[in-house]
């Protein structure tokens, strides 16, 4: 049942991408001062907001985990963890290439990029943090309360452009975006693309949890066996 | 015995058996001071860097130090199930987090107090010019961190990399906290009033004391208990 | 089309996609992994049961 949904959505997402980078290659003009590389942003910020959305379902499974001391919520929280901080590395990634053509510096501290970075830390974090627990229970519990811990920089991350004065450029959508119409509506389609693609990955790595889960069952049955 | 009474007999308790050993206040201190001298003539900065550095340099050395006296708030506890009693004991979870908490903010408050005078002296600089708002933003710097470290703390308290997992946990999560104490520091230093743009850092800083202190009270049950 | 920063622009989707790549790369080795547990862990069950 999973398999034919992750079938289908891939097949769903093959070709909305095939779409979209025709799109985004033979249709769409060039922008006046950067020339090819403002191309990237078709894949930069769809990257980082299916991140941050993964980040939001990791808050969301591991209050859930906590309320309810249900596992399935434990899976789904690190899934998205893992995920997400796939996509928050792709997002970090692209965006310091595309800087060191538009700014000339491959990095620099001011609070988007820092609490971005900080992000990538704080996933990566729960990730080690749940290597080293090894008792189901209590790493599903620890690795809860980080999680909503590590979710407070979140928020910051996506309205440091708008609090502070960043080196990053200024919202896209919402108060005077920059964007033409059809480059915001490639932008939104790649976006369910990008997103497809996490979500494929996201129910994979919930059947590897799930896995992991009845290995862990099956062990305790030999021994108990033996 | 109620909540207040509580907070205050967990927090008497800290302060006396920190006080009778000097353990981790001897070796803060002595971290602390050790730092802010090696800086000085290795660097030996002028008036000029003295003021752009200050809120960095005085803001890490209090977390590296204050970190060993965070690091001990749990783990003083562990020798003798003394920390089994404590959950056993007729106490809500939040009033032994805010004892602890409170305690520790009192040692790195003392640390800083010596810190502040002695940074005065050996780089020359004039730092008592805006005094109460730095009393101020050390207050709120302090508070935030010690939340973080204490109830981290906590949860690192029966794992088997404690000692590394705590730094790696706690440091990302602060680094907000502490870049807006380390911006606010430096502008007070310089002798600038709290206004304008710097004021943004102040809202960060007071919501992350109170968005961390919430969630920690909140949260301290299931990190104890499991 | 302006091919100004032609080079970077490469280089910025094969990263992106370098690192999409590597995650799947990634699940589908632990993917293998789990198999082989399962399966040797089941036959364990089994010989223990029929022992």
């Amino acid at each position: 049942m999973r398999e034919k949904l992750i079938y289908v959505l891939a097949t769903a997402a093959s070709l909305l991408l095939a779409r979209n980078l025709a799109m985004i290659f033979l249709h769409l003009p060039d922008e006046a001062s950067q020339g090819m590389i403002y191309r990237i942003i078709f894949f930069h910020v769809p990257a980082w907001w299916t991140a941050m959305l993964g980040a939001i379902v990791a808050l969301v499974a591991s209050v859930l985990f906590l309320v309810k001391k249900d596992f399935r919520h434990d899976s789904l929280a690190v899934a998205a963890t893992e995920v997400g901080l796939a996509f928050l590395t792709i997002g970090l990634v692209t965006g310091t290439i595309w800087a060191r053509i538009i700014w000339g510096i491959w990095w620099t501290w001011d609070a988007r990029l820092t609490s971005a970075l900080i992000c990538w830390i704080l996933y990566g974090g729960y990730l080690i943090l749940r290597r080293t627990v090894d008792e189901p229970t209590q790493r599903a519990t620890l690795a809860a309360v980080y999680s909503i811990f590590a979710f407070v920089d979140v928020p910051i991350v996506w309205f440091s452009i708008r609090w502070w004065r960043t080196q990053h450029p200024q919202p896209v959508f919402g108060q005077g975006g920059f964007l033409e119409a059809d480059m915001k509506s490639t932008l939104l389609w790649n976006f369910l693309a990008v997103g497809l693609i996490g979500v494929i990955l996201l129910l994979i790595r919930l059947q590897q949890e799930e896995n992991l889960r009845e290995i862990d069952a099956l062990r305790r049955e030999t021994h108990a066996i033996s | 015995m109620g909540f207040i009474r509580q907070v205050i007999v967990i927090m008497q308790k800290d302060l006396r058996a920190e006080l009778r050993s000097k353990e981790a206040i001897n070796a803060a201190l002595s971290f602390a001071l050790v730092i802010l001298l090696m800086f000085s003539f290795a660097f030996d900065p002028s008036a000029e860097q003295t003021r752009e550095i200050s809120g960095g340099l005085l803001w890490i050395v209090f977390a590296f130090a204050g970190a060993l006296i965070l690091n001990r708030s749990f783990s003083r506890e562990q020798p003798n199930d003394c920390l089994d009693a404590l959950i056993a004991a007729p106490i809500s979870g939040a009033a032994l987090f805010l004892g602890k908490a409170l305690a520790n903010c009192v040692f790195v408050l003392a640390l800083e107090a010596v810190c502040f005078p002695l940074f005065g002296i050996f780089y020359n600089t004039h730092w008592t010019a805006q005094f109460w708002p730095l009393v101020m933003v050390a207050v709120l710097g302090t508070w935030g961190f010690t939340v973080i470290g204490t109830i981290f703390s906590a949860l690192t308290v029966n794992l088997r990399l404690r000692e590394v997992m705590l730094p790696l946990l706690i440091y990302p999560l602060m680094i907000p906290c502490l870049m807006a104490a380390m911006q606010l520091t430096a502008h007070l230093i310089a002798g600038q009033p709290l206004s304008g743009d710097i004021l943004v850092w102040l809202r960060l800083l007071i919501g992350f004391d109170v968005i961390f202190t919430t969630l920690a009270l909140i949260l301290i049950d299931t990190v104890l208990v499991g | 089309m302006d091919t100004r920063n032609f080079t970077f622009m490469f280089y910025g989707f094969l990263a992106a996609w370098l690192i999409l790549v590597l995650y799947v790369v990634t699940l589908v080795s632990r993917e293998r992994r789990i198999k082989q547990e399962m399966k040797s862990l089941r036959s364990m069950i089994e010989d223990r049961g029929h022992a």
